[in-house]
């Protein structure tokens, strides 16, 4: 379960200041994979990193309870100096996990060849997103959240990425950020409208796609 | 689970953050961490060369190895450590998207860190120059150490008052860097404040850095009296200054993340 109480959130930069959420409460159940849906520059992956618990709110607070991933994105989380490997590596330490049978884990699914023990920088986008994925389904969490990350990679890492959703799925639920309805068809069950600095929820999947709609018309 | 990272979680974080730093601080150089002590190692042999060069004799001893390689190892514990740490958070930005990473664990790995390497610097460098020496040399460890530890935390308190306010004020990067660098300089690495005739004298023992390098010169020349060591005066500013880098740290948690 992961409840907001009056959670809010303001973004700064450079004496701008624009609310991501503002007072919002919401409860999001386990056994319910969520679509989080809104405009561009809504902030949903600021959104994604205060559920993920690397940003703070600036009031109130967020309640959780089962074992949340780091949000998932093709970019974000990789020293770009630290090879793959030793990028996974770290990983296994800080979440205290077995650090040979991830990196075989993620040896396996990532593909990278020799490039497992390249500079991260050295990466393209494709590759990145590849170690990335493998990397947070090789350790087990109650929550993944998810920033776009199946946009990228050829169609056989898409194939992937949905065989290993597939078998995570039965015991792991999904928070995933996308502007393919489509791909928010596919994995979620409810989903959660931010506009304006605003939490919607529904139940059904299809009516948040649809209000999300309703706002991209109107502006 | 609530928002404070249990004492568990910290310890795996940072001693997985000390091997990161260890793997990538001389990154794709073939010798890796040997670097980190052959580096300044080789910087005190070559400026032991021209300091010799240009002096006659040194103010203290017969040695211008042991004066010049004293003095700058201890000015050594506070700039190696400030510098290498201003930069702890900003370094490590990519890896604070990982919830279970505290800033403040990117500054605890790369203290541990530069605490060991520039004792094992000085071991290196006071234990050959000091094992080659015609005269026997009786140490005085406790001044040693104390200025050892002193000097650590000086730098650790300075460098958590930068890493926020780099991020805050650039300016202030800039100002920081400026009055940093010369202080090699006026730190008595080079010469002995006892010998500046009076006004000036206590002008340059203002600087808590004098106070340091006295006391730990006291622990190779027995003979040095160190005119206007002040150990209060270095406790007080070292311990003032961590207190107020850990508060300014803790205040700007949420900013040092943001980031």
């Amino acid at each position: 379960m992961i409840r907001f109480e009056q959670a809010t959130k303001y973004a700064r930069t450079k004496g701008i200041k624009k609310p991501i959420i503002e007072n919002a409460s919401l409860t999001l159940n386990r056994g319910k994979s969520v679509g989080l849906l809104g405009r561009n520059g809504a902030g949903k992956s600021t959104l994604l990193r205060l559920i993920a618990g690397a940003l703070k709110l600036d009031s109130g607070r967020i309640i959780r309870r089962g074992k949340i991933s780091w949000p998932l994105g093709f970019s974000g989380s990789f020293q770009g100096s630290m090879t793959g490997e030793q990028n996974v590596r770290f990983v296994a330490r800080i979440y205290g996990v077995n650090t040979e049978e991830l990196i075989a884990y993620v040896e396996d699914f990532a593909e990278l060849g020799p490039f497992f023990k390249a500079p991260v920088g050295t990466y393209s986008s494709g590759m990145k997103a590849r170690l990335a994925f493998g990397l947070s389904m090789g350790v087990n969490f109650d929550y993944y959240l998810v920033d776009e990350i199946t946009a990228v990679g050829d169609s056989n890492f898409k194939k992937k990425c949905q065989a290993v959703f597939q078998t995570k799925l039965r015991d792991s639920d999904l928070i995933m950020v996308s502007h393919s309805t489509g791909t928010i068809r596919d994995y979620c069950d409810c989903g959660v409208v931010l506009e304006k600095g605003k939490l919607t929820y529904y139940e059904d999947v299809e009516d948040a796609i649809r209000a999300h709609d309703k706002n991209m018309r109107e502006n | 689970m609530t928002d404070v990272s249990p004492i568990s979680t910290h310890l795996r974080v940072v001693g997985a953050l000390l091997v990161r730093e260890m793997a990538t601080r001389f990154g794709s150089k073939p010798g890796g961490y040997v670097w980190a002590l052959l580096d300044p190692a080789a910087h005190i042999l070559l400026m032991t060369m021209i300091f010799r060069a240009i002096a006659r004799a040194p103010a203290l001893g017969t040695s211008f190895a042991l004066f010049f390689a004293t003095g700058y190892i201890a000015f050594q514990f506070y700039q190696a450590m400030t510098s290498y740490l201003n930069s702890a958070v900003r370094a490590n930005k990519a890896l604070l998207s990982y919830p279970n990473v505290a800033p403040i664990d990117t500054v605890v790995a790369r203290f541990i860190l530069q605490v060991l390497t520039t004792t094992l610097v000085a071991v290196i460098v006071l234990g050959t120059i000091v094992a080659t020496m015609r005269v026997e040399t009786n140490l005085h460890w406790p001044a040693i150490l104390e200025a050892g530890a002193m000097a650590c935390l000086f730098g650790l308190g300075v460098a958590m008052i930068n890493a926020v306010l780099f991020l805050r004020y650039p300016l202030y990067e800039q100002v920081f860097n400026i009055v940093n660098r010369p202080l090699f300089l006026i730190s008595g690495v080079f010469f002995l404040p006892d010998s500046i005739p009076a006004p000036y004298r206590e002008l340059v023992l203002i600087n808590p850095l004098v106070h340091i390098i006295m006391s730990f010169r006291q622990g190779f020349y027995p003979e040095y009296r160190a005119i206007g060591l002040d150990m209060t005066y270095l406790y007080g500013i070292a311990f003032l200054t961590l207190f107020a880098g850990m508060l300014v740290f803790t205040l700007s948690r949420k900013t040092l993340r943001n980031e």
